[in-house]
């Protein structure tokens, strides 16, 4: 209802530039945090950051390698509950309890090198592509219907088998198919975005092109990107999980999916805990991302933000 | 503040009265593509053959309704796209204008070396589109716009400081304490003040941001602001602060206006000259006073009639227009406005598709038409299912009933089994006349080609 | 001078049967920072066959007031705080029956009025029509819902009810399979013959060239224009006997405006329909209505015929508003500007929402709302200066006169 006279929000009086965007940010946030669904999932990931940088503490880091699953053969397939295995042990002895804890480290590895490296990846040819239009669109956005062709799982797939397994290998199949939704979405907000009128104004103003891009189109454009790659934190991870499932990765690492897969064997004979941990971490680490990216595009929508 | 602009003016060959911009034969056409490989079908011909001038210290009005392209135009001149034909001159002089539309006169391949290098002097030094270095920046400084929504045209994340300021960091005029000094006293010269310099686009009012555009526009000290729709957005009672603020402006700091708008009540008021514009070309221009109390041209007729006008006199009824705006990609023969002309003469550029329309309109002959065989625009064949339908169409158009306007400009009609063959007087494309000093249009009815008729 | 509520002052001496009365509507809005007072105590009467423009700038609360009779007010955050809307249907007239409040009536009798006996159009006609019908079964639509009776006419009055049904737009699945079948086909295409023709006559009467070819085209294909005159043959389509067109030209070129004007108006005459014009634009309200009310910050300012109010304006913001608007007789740079912006309607205190603008403003204005008194033969105006001169130091017949052209 435009014919409404909204309210303009009450201001005190603005001292600096920094004071408020401070301020700006701290409006966000707490309305972020006024979702109490959010609220839950922002718990859950800094717990899990927290146990991933407190590993070394937490747990006798593995010599030599702390990523590689400790292995007792003193000790195998010990049920939970047993002295100096709360979660239990593995097939190999490993203990459940190490593998989550490591296995979190290996997840935050994962997950932020994946999205880093797709989200630059996708800005930049999803930019090119947008900013710059014509030829350069066309060509791009043919590759990008190209990758778009094949299912991003079997592509990473693929890929993974082809360069062999092993976890580092996993990360750089992930980068190379997962950056092409990037680049479409940013393709469109900044073709939106380049429509405005205050585009044009810098450029009457006489600011260079590249300028007008990391100043006007690009702020305006990210904010999408920037939900996407929330909610990516949780699904790479998943992703990461189904293809050490596969067997892609290497054996015995740290890692949740390689646990869940090692440890499915024993399923059918009762032995349900050496999956069932890590698995469990998976899920949590998924929706955690998941409920803070539905609560941060709530707030970062633009309806809401203009108020 | 003067020497930044005696600055730019180094590059000048004369410092004297001249025109801020020259336009010569301006033409904007955007490509359609159609199909797979996107091949080009036709062009959007949105400003099409379009030659003003606007002089120092004036406000050109550019006034018209939807299509006509006016705000292309306003783009084209501030930069923002470049024309497709013709030129637009910056800061041209009468005497460097006179040559060059002697060189243009003549076709490329036959002007001399000497013309060649003549134009390419002039261009280097006006054309917008070829300037570079020094005369790019004059030109870039002198000429800045304001958009109509206020909205859009302020970056929603940037604070007001900083949208205001940017051109001065931009030119590499100011930095630091003396730049937010220079921006609070920007913002005061609009009305506003040093407690809006942190504050976000989104909380101020329409006409707020219309103010903060308005001082981002004169950061640079310009001579040149292309208004396009300023007040258009804005409630009645903060229209008229603007538009104060605006001649204020003007007053104090010798701008030089072009106000683009589609009220003809606000353009009026702002305007020193005005131009009429329709389907991408002028169809009358003279003074104000002149335009509304004298106007020459049957559409400018059309818009004041359709005008509600709050002074009007008591009796006076508004008048619309009949049809539509033509297709630009195929604009009408002779005179554009012919097809919605009330008082359109047999002179005035009848063509194939007008008979088409008037058949499809009054009749239902067409419903049987099979095909239609151009051999011009003047000159096709239609072809029907049965010669019953043919016979039928060449009677009604030979039979009286075609508007008196449109039939003695219709040079043969005949039916040949199951074709009719129309066959129209070819005309050319009108062109603007001084009719009066200071006054141009383009309609026959006015101009000497009034004798032809 | 009598105080009377401005619904009074049009029924006193009128000519026409009242079609409806907005009587002290209040229509409140929750936000975070409270309750906007958008639209507070607004009361005007809409009499038979006459058009009523309703002026205002941005936020003066006319659209909410004009959806407020169809109901389409958003709630939430839409609240509705007080007074009533009585509607007339001409049924009712004739019967010598009474009103119905519009804002308390059943659903279902809702439904029964929205499209038949109030119909609106909106602003840009591009918005309100659905790119994916045809304009003919857009149209049809109407027909459907409201006139199906006479759609079923020619099949005589055994009709069967799977047909009936089908007029209503009632058929279930199997139902519409049936419908396929020969022996119901037939009919069924009567009636859709029924609909056409009823839809081809509404489009002519807006003189749109070429109907037929018209029905077959989707929005898209259309002029502003045109779209606009598709929307008035749809609004108009069931006779209704309020048409309420919230700035229906505003999207549309000043030469097409016209146009439209002048249809809106022709029709009108011809169906003796009552019109309830919004529009944020004083020349245009003044071209086509016969009383206009003026708006300010959610409440009525002013009321009167147009020639009376553009003669004399009483009320500032009236005055100050015609004197914003520019004229051949302006100098430029000295449009007379109102200064300051309209107040937050935020839990509003009471007083004249005009005073912190008003050149004439003393402290009674910032401390009382004012009455709406009748200052004269059917214009009334809710300004203190009319109701106690002497505690602003100037009487009315001493307000600067105000000279604009009038009927």
């Amino acid at each position: 209802m435009a014919d409404i006279v909204q309210p303009r929000p009450v201001l005190p009086p603005a001292s600096g530039a920094l004071t408020v965007r401070l301020r700006r940010l701290g409006e966000v946030t707490v309305q972020t945090l006024r979702n109490p669904v959010t609220v839950i999932g922002l718990v859950i990931i800094v717990l899990m950051f927290a146990m991933a940088l407190l590993a070394p503490a937490l747990t006798t880091p593995n010599e030599p390698n702390p990523y590689q699953m400790p292995r007792d053969w003193t000790a195998l397939n010990e049920p939970p509950g047993t002295p100096g295995h709360p979660l239990g042990t593995t097939a190999h002895g490993g203990d459940v309890l190490y593998g989550v804890i490591w296995g979190s480290r290996t997840s935050l590895w994962l997950s932020i090198i994946v999205v880093a490296a797709t989200v630059t990846i996708g800005t930049i040819v999803g930019s090119l592509a947008g900013f710059i239009g014509g030829k350069i669109d066309e060509i791009l956005m043919r590759v990008v219907d190209v990758f778009l062709a094949i299912p991003e799982l079997i592509f990473a797939l693929a890929i993974a088998a082809v360069l062999g397994p092993s976890f580092s290998n996993i990360i750089l199949a992930l980068a190379i198919v997962y950056w092409v939704k990037y680049a479409r979405i940013i393709r469109g907000q900044i073709i939106h975005v380049k429509q405005n009128e205050y585009v044009d104004s810098a450029r009457v103003i006489g600011d260079t092109k590249f300028r007008i891009y990391l100043k006007d189109v690009l702020p305006n454009s990210i904010t999408p990107v920037m939900v996407q790659a929330t909610m990516d934190m949780g699904a790479i991870v998943l992703v990461g999980a189904t293809l050490s499932f596969i067997g892609l990765s290497e054996a015995g690492l740290a890692e949740w999916g390689v646990l869940v897969s090692e440890g499915q064997v024993g399923i059918s004979t009762g032995r349900w805990w050496a999956s069932t941990f890590p698995g469990l971490m998976i899920f949590l680490w998924a929706l955690a991302f998941n409920l803070v990216g539905d609560g941060l595009r709530d707030v970062l929508d633009p309806r809401t933000e203009s108020r | 503040m003067t020497s930044l602009r005696a600055q730019s003016l180094e590059h000048e060959e004369s410092v004297g009265d001249r025109p801020v911009m020259t336009l010569l034969d301006v033409e904007k056409h955007f490509p359609i593509k159609d199909g797979v490989l996107q091949k080009v079908v036709g062009h959007v011909k949105a400003v099409d053959g379009v030659s003003l001038e606007i002089r120092r210290g004036e406000t050109l009005g550019l006034v018209g309704e939807s299509g006509c392209g006016k705000t292309t135009l306003g783009r084209c001149i501030s930069g923002i796209t470049a024309p497709t034909g013709g030129g637009i001159y910056f800061r041209l002089s009468d005497a460097d204008r006179a040559a060059l539309e002697d060189i243009l006169a003549v076709p490329g391949k036959e002007r001399t070396p000497e013309q060649r290098k003549r134009m390419e002097q002039i261009d280097s030094r006006h054309l917008i589109t070829a300037l570079t270095g020094d005369a790019w920046r004059a030109y870039r400084r002198n000429c800045q716009v304001v958009f109509q929504d206020a909205f859009s045209s302020l970056n929603p994340r940037q604070l007001v400081k900083d949208i205001v300021g940017r051109p001065l960091r931009i030119h590499k005029e100011a930095s630091g304490a003396e730049l937010t000094e220079r921006v609070v006293s920007l913002l005061e010269s609009v009305g506003m003040g040093r407690q809006h310099l942190f504050r976000y686009p989104h909380q101020f009012s329409g006409g707020q941001r219309q103010r903060i555009s308005i001082a981002r526009a004169l950061a640079l000290d310009p001579e040149f602001i292309v208004l396009d729709e300023p007040t258009s957005a804005l409630d009645v009672s903060v229209q008229a602060q603007i538009l104060n603020l605006l001649h204020e402006l003007q007053r104090d700091r010798g701008l030089t206006y072009l106000f683009i708008s589609h009220d003809l009540g606000v353009v009026r008021l702002m305007s020193d000259r005005i131009a009429v514009m329709y389907l991408g070309q002028v169809v009358e221009q003279g003074t104000a006073t002149e335009l509304f109390e004298r106007p020459r041209h049957p559409y400018t007729e059309a818009l004041l009639a359709a005008n509600p006008d709050l002074d009007a006199d008591v009796d006076k009824e508004i008048e619309g227009l009949e049809g539509t705006v033509p297709d630009p990609a195929n604009p009408p023969e002779g005179c554009r406005f012919h097809t919605r002309c009330p008082v359109a003469t047999p002179i005035c550029g009848w063509e194939v598709d007008d008979a088409v329309t008037w058949l499809s309109v009054e009749t239902n002959l067409l419903d049987t038409m099979t095909a239609v065989e151009r051999r011009s625009n003047f000159d096709a064949t239609l072809a029907f299912a049965d010669d019953g339908s043919a016979e039928a169409v060449g009677k009604a158009m030979t039979g009286g009933s075609m508007p008196s306007a449109m039939s003695p400009a219709l040079e043969n009609v005949s039916v040949d089994g199951g074709k009719v063959l129309l066959r129209f007087l070819p005309v050319e494309p009108v062109e603007l006349e001084e009719v009066e000093p200071g006054h141009v249009t383009s309609c026959v009815l006015h101009t000497s080609r009034r004798r032809e008729l | 001078m009598t105080s009377t509520a401005a619904a009074g002052i049009s029924a006193e001496g009128a000519t026409g049967a009242l079609v409806a009365s907005v009587q002290n509507l209040s229509i409140h809005f929750k936000t975070k920072a409270g309750m906007v007072h958008a639209v507070d105590d607004v009361s005007f009467d809409i009499r038979d066959g006459e058009t009523l423009g309703l002026v205002g700038e941005t936020g003066c609360g006319k659209s909410v007031t004009a959806r407020s009779f169809m109901r389409l007010v958003a709630s939430p955050p839409g609240v509705y705080a007080g007074g009533k809307i009585d509607f007339w249907s001409s049924e009712a007239r004739a019967a010598g029956g009474g009103p119905v409040n519009l804002l308390t009536i059943a659903d279902d009798e809702m439904l029964e009025i929205r499209g038949n006996r109030i119909a609106m159009i909106f602003q840009d006609p591009g918005k309100a029509l659905n790119p994916a019908l045809t304009i003919g079964n857009q149209l049809a639509e109407v027909f459907y819902q409201h006139r199906s009776d006479e759609l079923l006419e020619p099949l005589g009055p055994n009709a069967p009810v799977i047909i009936r049904r089908a007029a209503k737009q009632e058929s279930g699945k199997i139902e519409r399979v049936l419908l396929k079948l020969p022996p119901l086909r037939s009919k069924a295409a009567k009636v859709r013959e029924e609909v056409d023709d009823h839809v081809a006559a509404a489009l002519a009467e807006t003189q749109i060239p070429n109907p037929r070819k018209i029905m077959d085209r989707y929005p898209h294909e259309l002029s502003g224009g045109m779209k606009q005159r598709v929307l008035i043959a749809q609004a108009l389509a069931c006779n209704p006997d309020l048409l309420i067109a919230d700035e229906p030209t505003t999207a549309l070129d000043v030469t097409i405006q016209a146009k439209i004007l002048k249809l809106i108006g022709e029709l009108q005459q011809r169906r003796r329909t009552s019109v309830l014009y919004i529009s944020h634009d004083l020349s245009l309200v003044r071209e086509i209505s016969d009383r206009v009310a003026v708006m300010y910050a959610g409440r009525i300012a002013e009321i009167g015929r147009t020639d009376d109010v553009f003669r004399q304006p009483l009320h500032p913001y009236t005055r100050s508003l015609m004197a914003a608007v520019p004229s051949s007789r302006n100098k430029r740079g000295e449009l007379a500007a109102i200064e300051g912006n309209v107040p937050e309607l935020i839990d509003p205190e009471p007083s004249c929402r005009f005073h912190t603008r008003c050149p004439y403003a003393a402290g009674v204005c910032g401390e009382v709302d004012p009455r709406f008194l009748r200052h004269d033969f059917e214009h009334g105006v809710a300004c203190h200066i009319y109701d106690e001169p002497a505690e602003l130091g100037i009487r009315p017949d001493e307000l600067p006169s105000y000279e604009r052209k009038t009927r």
